[in-house]
């Protein structure tokens, strides 16, 4: 199946991302030459009705129980902005881009 | 008599904990070699001088007191730079990351650290695991220790750059697709795939959770198994990581493979294997014909698909995973207006192309009307080839591919040709997708002198007889790491 620049637009916005001109032409090509590859699936068998099958080892549940997580400051100490040792900052959260 | 470099681990570990050799010693034979080798391949990241020396005379202090550090008493680690260890810096050769210090050490290397290990520094990589080759890195391209002009494989390129070049006798990778065993073929080193849940990924930056395993890269294969014990086994901190007991690796791995079945894929060709790769696979099947296994043939109609299933799959993964990158809370943050501008245009700047392209295409097979189509379809192909998998290991204890498809391939070559790059991991892919153990074990060299390998699975959670079979060929094999570059190192 082959992608169009609109295509391509309207995935990058799902996925938070921004290309240019140029960017958007080559992954146009880039990424139709790989979902024509990924195409060929349609060829194949199927196991049957299994499709959400768990990966090959069990989960184990955890215990509900509290325990000790990544202190605060330690945690904060990591990230771009933060305010009065508790909280992280960010810039305004309404308007701008984005597909909402 | 051997440079304290060439030494293996299990040797280095013996003569520490004896005190024939110190841990010292040790260490700045492996930082002299590292400084040698280094300008020549770019295996580094960051080299962690001064603490690994103060590491190892802490080593030291312990044996002098009676102590025993553990098995791994003195032996310079390196680790692909995807593996947390607390006050580090951690950059998934990503600019998204960069400044990020991991606040805690993961599983796998608290366990290395409380084995003894002294960590020499972290290793170059393709960004996010994400690559063949170790190009894909934002910083720097590591070199293939036996053709300077070839890549070493990847994505954990870095830490079987090291190990091969013999700055370190044991490094740690990850392998979503094939990102521990590619690299060990490119480089001549062995690479470990352990069953999915045999070691802990707390630590480890996911990619694809339903396949990362993390693993040890060694220079022969004794070492492999004893790195692996130290690693392996349940941790309350993943919930993945299975509850059962390890067993020992290195009790019965000289026992050789007489009599042991191993399933040959008949559907192989599909493959286009290069001529070299071919011969070299040839050789693999005589070693372990020699050695006494029953060779039989198993038919795997669903490997052509694998790679199509592992991209669908794994994309799909990583592009959940990866949403976490978002300026918010750590990592890079672009200069941004409002918050969802702070996102995108985080995101834009801070991923590589590579990381881009695998995003993209995730969250296409995720999305609204093409969910059945390609994700859906992947899982009941990836089903499909499950079951086609138990029927050949009722028939085979052990079932055998090339690691990969040519030889090491020349910097630059495959760059602009990303599903060119996709098919190095036709042989390595079902078994990630499927969670069995794999391990790939060099055979030789090729005409042009460049590293093969066979690469051999088993059933899930018995790595011990993959273990001995990989002994076995590589007894067969006379196998010994030595690059071509050898006289030309620096000073």
């Amino acid at each position: 199946m082959a992608l169009t620049t609109e295509d391509v637009r309207k995935i990058a916005s799902l996925a938070r991302l921004r290309f240019s001109p140029e960017e958007e032409r080559v992954f146009t090509e880039q990424l139709g030459h790989i979902v024509d590859y990924i195409d060929q699936l349609q060829r194949y068998e199927t196991g049957s009705g299994e499709t959400e099958a768990a990966p090959a080892s069990p989960v184990r549940e955890a215990e509900d129980q509290a325990r000790p997580c990544l202190p605060r400051e330690v945690f904060l100490a990591n990230a771009p902005a933060s305010a009065l040792g508790e909280f992280l900052v960010v810039p305004e959260v309404k308007g701008g881009g984005g597909d909402e | 008599m051997s440079e304290l470099w060439e030494l293996s681990v299990e040797e280095v570990g013996r003569r520490v904990r004896s005190r024939e050799v110190s841990a010292v010693e040790v260490t700045e034979a492996a930082l002299a070699r590292t400084a040698q080798v280094e300008p020549l391949i770019s295996a580094y990241l960051e080299v962690f001088t001064e603490e690994a020396r103060r590491r190892a005379s802490g080593i030291d202090l312990r044996i002098a007191a009676g102590e025993d550090p553990g098995p791994l008493a003195g032996v310079p680690v390196a680790l692909k730079d995807n593996l947390s260890l607390a006050g580090h810096r951690l950059t998934c050769a990503s600019r998204i990351l960069e400044g990020y210090v991991a606040p805690y050490t993961g599983t796998a290397v608290e366990r290395l650290l409380a084995a003894g290990a002294v960590i020499l520094g972290r290793t170059n990589m393709d960004e996010f695991a994400m690559g063949s080759s170790c190009e894909n890195s934002a910083f720097q391209t590591t070199r293939n220790p036996w053709d300077l002009s070839k890549v070493p494989g990847g994505s954990s390129g870095g830490p079987a750059a090291a190990v091969a070049a013999g700055s370190v006798p044991l490094s740690f990778g990850s392998d979503t697709g094939g990102s521990i065993r590619q690299p060990a073929a490119l480089s001549g080193v062995v690479g470990i795939k352990p069953t999915y849940g045999r070691v802990s990924r707390y630590g480890l930056v996911a990619f694809a959770s339903s396949t990362d395993q993390i693993g040890p890269l060694t220079r022969n294969v004794r070492d492999a198994a004893l790195a692996l014990q130290v690693i392996a086994g349940p941790d309350p901190n993943d919930a993945t990581c299975a509850d059962r007991p390890v067993e020992n690796y290195l009790a019965r791995i000289e026992e050789g493979i007489a009599g042991l079945k191993v399933g040959v894929i008949r559907d192989i060709d599909v493959a286009g294997l290069s001529p070299a790769s071919a011969r070299g696979w040839r050789e693999g099947l005589a070693f372990l014909e020699r050695a006494g296994a029953e060779i039989l043939e198993v038919s795997l109609p669903s490997l052509g698909a694998a790679v199509a299933v592992y991209y669908v799959v794994a994309m799909s993964e990583a592009s959940a995973n990866l949403a976490r990158f978002d300026g918010v809370r750590y990592g890079r943050r672009a200069p941004a207006d409002n918050l969802a501008d702070l996102y995108v245009a985080s995101r834009s700047e801070g991923f590589g192309p590579e990381v881009k392209r695998r995003i993209m295409l995730g969250t296409f097979a995720l999305s609204s009307g093409y969910y059945e189509a390609y994700y859906g379809r992947a899982r009941g192909v990836l089903e499909r080839m499950r079951r086609e998998l138990d029927a050949a290991f009722e028939r085979a204890d052990l079932l055998v591919t090339p690691t990969s498809p040519t030889s090491a391939f020349g910097i630059g070559e495959r760059m602009d040709d990303p599903l060119a790059m996709y098919l190095s991991d036709i042989f390595t892919a079902p078994a990630s997708l499927v969670g069995l153990p794999a391990f790939a074990v060099p055979t030789g060299l090729d005409d042009d002198g460049l590293p093969q390998s066979l690469q051999i699975m088993g059933r899930m959670f018995d790595e011990a007889t993959v273990f001995r079979a990989c002994r076995a060929v590589e007894r067969e094999a006379a196998w010994r790491v030595a690059p071509a570059f050898r006289g030309r190192e620096a000073g």
